[in-house]
C-alpha cells in the first residue's frame, strides 16, 4: 500500500512537474551530434562530448527537485500532508538519477556502436560529472529556496572549468579529455555529501 | 526614487552576490594573473617570438589550395563547427563539387589531380578507431586567371559543403593560411605598437575586456530572471499592476537599475586595473581615457543583452526558461569565438568578442569596422527586447496575457481534467 502511495506520487510528479524536464534534457542529447563527432572516436576524443556535453542534463534533471514547491503557499499545503515533503524531494531526486544514469548509458551505447572507443569509464566519468553538477544545483536551491540560485551556481561551477581549467584539481570536470580519471571518485562523494547536507539543513531548518 | 529602490532590491539579493564574486573571482584569476608583470622590449636572438598575421593573398591562396586537396583526397576534412573536433567524410556527390572547385582553383582537370595524388607519399595514422591514409600533398598550383575575390567565394561554398567550421571558413582564411613566424624586427615592432599606438592602455583595455566578457555573456541573465520572477514569487503582482507609473517606467528603471548595478563591480575593477598599470608603467606616456572608453563599449552591450534576455523571457515563459536561453546561447559563442580564433576574430554577429593577447594589435583593427557595427547592434538588440519585455508586461498587467506556464495549473504541460 506504501509502494503503491509512493508510485502515485512520482507519476503525478512526472507527469504534472518534471515531463519537461525530461524533454529538455532528451534535446539536450539529440542536438550534441551538431557540436561533437560521436563516431570512431577514440578514447580522448570520446571523452569530449561525454565530459563538456552530456552532464549539463545533471543541471536540467536535479537542480528542478524544489521547483514544484517553491512558492510558499504551496509548500505550506505540502508540509500539512501525511506523507513527509522530504521522501517526496528524495523519490523525484533518486528518478532524476536514474533517469539520467540510463540517459547516459544510452548515449554511451550509441557511441559504441558507432564504432567509437567507449569504456564503462566514459560512462562513470560522465555521469560523476552530470551528478556534481545537479547535486550543486540542487543544493543551492535548497538552501536558497529559489531554483535560479541553483542554476546559478552550477553554471558557474561548469563555467570554472573552461576558465581556472586543471587549478580545480580535484573538481575539474573535464580531467578525462587529459586521460586522468582519478578525480571522478572525488566528484561522487562529494556530490553524494552535498545532497545528503542539503536534505538534513531542510529537515532541520523545517523542524524549527 | 523607484531606481533607487530597486538597485537597493538587486545590492540585497543572493544572486548579485554571486554574480559579483564571479566577475571578481574571473577578473582576478584570469586578467590579474597574466598582467602582473610588464612587457619588456624583446631581445636578439631569441628562439620563439610568437606569430603575425600577413594578410597575403598569394600566400592564402597557395596554402588553401594545397589544405584543401590533401582533405580532398583523404575525404576526411577536419572541422570544428562549435569549438570541437568534427571530421567530415563527404558523399560522392559532394565529393564531386569539392573537385570542380579544387579544378577551378588550380586549373587543373581531373586526371592531373589523380596524376597528384598518385605521386603523393601516403602516409598512414590512427586518428580515433579509425586508421587513415593521408596524402602528403607538396605543391597545387594556383590557376593564374582566379581572383582572390572569386577564391573566398570558393571557399566559402566548400566550407557550406562541409556544414561549417572548416578552415576555409571566409573569416578563417587569413588567420588559418597566412599566419607567419615573427622575426626579431616584427616583435619590436609589435612592442613598439604597445607603447607608442596603444599607449600601452589599449593593449590591456583589450585583455580585460577579452576575459570580463566570457562572463559578462552569462551571468547578468541569472540576476535579471531573478529580479524579474521575484514579483511573482512575493505575490506582488497585483499590487505593483495597481500603480499609476507606467509599464514602461517600471520596466526601464528596472533594466537601468540593473544595468546600472552590474556595470559598478566592472567598473571597479577597471580601476583597480589602471592603478596597476599606473604603477607598474611609471613614467611611460599612458591613454588614460582608452582603459575606460574600450571596456565599456566592449562590455556594456554584453550586460544589457543579457539582462534583456533575462527580462524578457522570464516575462513570457520562467526564470528557467530564460536561463536556457542565454545559456545556450553563451554556449554556443563561446565556442565559435574560440574555433575563430581568439586574436582579434570578430564578426559583425560575434556575441562575445575575443582578444586574448596583449599584442596582435593590428589583427584586432583588421576587424574594427565589425566591433563597432557588431557592439552598436547588441546595444539596439538589448533595447528592442527591452521594449518586448514592455509590451508583455503591459498585456499582462491588462489581464490580456498571463505569460506562457510551463508549471502548475495551467501549464503547457499538463492534460486538463
Amino acid at each position: 500500500m506504501v509502494s503503491g502511495c509512493l508510485a502515485r506520487i512520482v507519476y503525478s510528479d512526472v507527469k504534472h512537474n518534471f515531463l519537461i524536464h525530461y524533454i529538455v534534457a532528451v534535446c539536450v542529447l539529440l542536438v550534441s551530434p551538431v557540436f561533437f563527432s560521436l563516431s570512431m572516436l577514440d578514447s580522448v576524443l570520446a571523452a569530449q562530448p561525454l565530459e563538456v556535453f552530456v552532464p549539463l542534463i545533471g543541471i536540467v534533471l536535479m537542480t528542478p527537485v524544489f521547483l514544484p514547491e517553491q512558492n510558499d503557499s504551496i509548500y505550506d499545503v505540502v508540509r500539512s500532508r501525511k506523507v513527509d515533503h522530504n521522501i517526496v524531494c528524495i523519490l523525484r531526486l533518486l528518478f532524476s538519477v536514474i533517469i539520467a544514469a540510463v540517459m547516459i548509458g544510452a548515449y554511451v551505447l550509441f557511441m559504441k556502436h558507432c564504432d567509437s572507443d567507449v569504456t564503462i569509464k566514459h560512462f562513470i566519468g560522465s555521469f560523476a560529472n552530470a551528478f556534481i553538477l545537479g547535486a550543486v544545483g540542487f543544493t543551492f536551491a535548497g538552501l536558497s529556496r529559489n531554483v535560479i540560485i541553483g542554476y546559478m551556481a552550477s553554471v558557474i561551477y561548469y563555467m570554472l572549468n573552461f576558465t581556472l581549467g586543471t587549478k580545480l584539481k580535484y573538481f575539474y570536470l573535464f580531467s578525462m579529455i587529459h586521460g586522468g580519471f582519478e578525480e571522478k571518485k572525488c566528484l561522487l562523494i562529494v556530490a553524494s555529501v552535498l545532497i545528503i547536507f542539503t536534505l538534513t539543513s531542510r529537515k532541520i531548518i523545517d523542524s524549527r | 526614487m523607484l531606481f533607487s529602490k530597486e538597485c537597493k532590491k538587486i545590492l540585497h539579493s543572493f544572486t548579485y552576490i554571486l554574480y559579483c564574486a564571479l566577475v571578481i573571482l574571473m577578473v582576478v584569476s584570469q586578467y590579474f594573473g597574466e598582467s602582473d608583470g610588464k612587457v619588456y622590449p624583446p631581445v636578439k636572438g631569441g628562439d620563439d617570438y610568437g606569430y603575425k598575421i600577413e594578410e597575403d593573398h598569394d600566400i592564402i591562396m597557395s596554402s588553401a589550395t594545397v589544405a584543401l586537396t590533401t582533405e580532398y583526397f583523404a575525404n576526411r576534412y577536419v572541422c570544428y563547427p562549435f569549438g570541437f573536433y568534427k571530421a567530415v567524410h563527404l558523399n560522392n556527390k559532394e565529393q564531386a563539387e569539392v573537385e570542380k572547385y579544387i579544378s577551378e582553383l588550380s586549373g587543373l582537370d581531373s586526371k592531373e589531380l589523380i596524376d597528384i595524388k598518385n605521386n603523393s607519399n601516403i602516409y598512414n595514422y590512427t586518428d580515433g578507431t579509425h586508421y587513415y591514409s593521408d596524402y602528403n600533398v607538396m605543391d597545387v598550383p594556383v590557376s593564374e586567371t582566379l581572383t582572390y575575390e572569386r577564391f573566398t567565394e570558393i571557399m566559402g561554398d566548400v566550407d557550406d559543403i562541409l556544414g561549417g567550421g572548416s578552415d576555409y571558413a571566409v573569416e578563417s582564411l587569413v588567420v588559418r593560411f597566412s599566419r607567419i613566424p615573427m622575426t626579431y624586427e616584427d616583435a619590436v615592432e609589435d612592442y613598439n605598437e604597445l607603447i607608442e599606438d596603444d599607449k600601452i592602455t589599449g593593449a590591456y583595455a583589450r585583455l580585460f575586456s577579452d576575459y570580463a566578457g566570457i562572463v559578462l555573456a552569462i551571468v547578468p541573465v541569472f540576476v535579471a530572471a531573478a529580479l524579474t520572477a521575484a514579483d511573482r514569487r512575493r505575490k506582488m503582482n497585483e499590487l505593483i499592476y495597481s500603480r499609476k507609473t507606467s509599464s514602461f517606467r517600471l520596466v526601464f528603471t528596472r533594466y537601468a537599475s540593473l544595468v546600472t548595478m552590474m556595470f559598478i563591480p566592472v567598473f571597479l575593477l577597471i580601476v583597480i586595473a589602471f592603478v596597476q598599470l599606473l604603477s607598474m608603467y611609471s613614467g611611460e606616456k599612458m591613454d588614460m581615457s582608452v582603459m575606460f572608453t574600450l571596456p565599456t563599449f566592449w562590455l556594456l552591450p554584453n550586460i544589457m543583452t543579457a539582462s534583456a534576455i533575462g527580462m524578457l523571457v522570464t516575462e513570457l515563459f520562467s526564470g528557467g526558461a530564460a536561463i536556457l536561453v542565454q545559456f545556450v546561447w553563451w554556449f554556443m559563442g563561446l565556442m565559435m569565438a574560440g574555433t575563430a580564433g581568439l586574436d582579434g576574430m570578430i564578426g559583425k554577429y560575434t556575441f562575445i568578442c575575443r582578444h586574448n593577447s596583449l599584442g596582435m594589435r593590428r589583427a584586432f583593427f583588421m576587424n574594427w569596422d565589425n566591433f563597432v557595427f557588431n557592439r552598436i547592434f547588441y546595444i539596439i538588440i538589448s533595447l528592442a527586447a527591452a521594449v518586448v519585455a514592455v509590451l508583455i508586461y503591459d498585456m499582462k498587467r491588462g489581464g490580456r496575457f498571463d505569460g506562457i506556464r510551463l508549471f502548475g495549473k495551467n501549464s503547457i504541460f499538463r492534460r486538463k481534467a
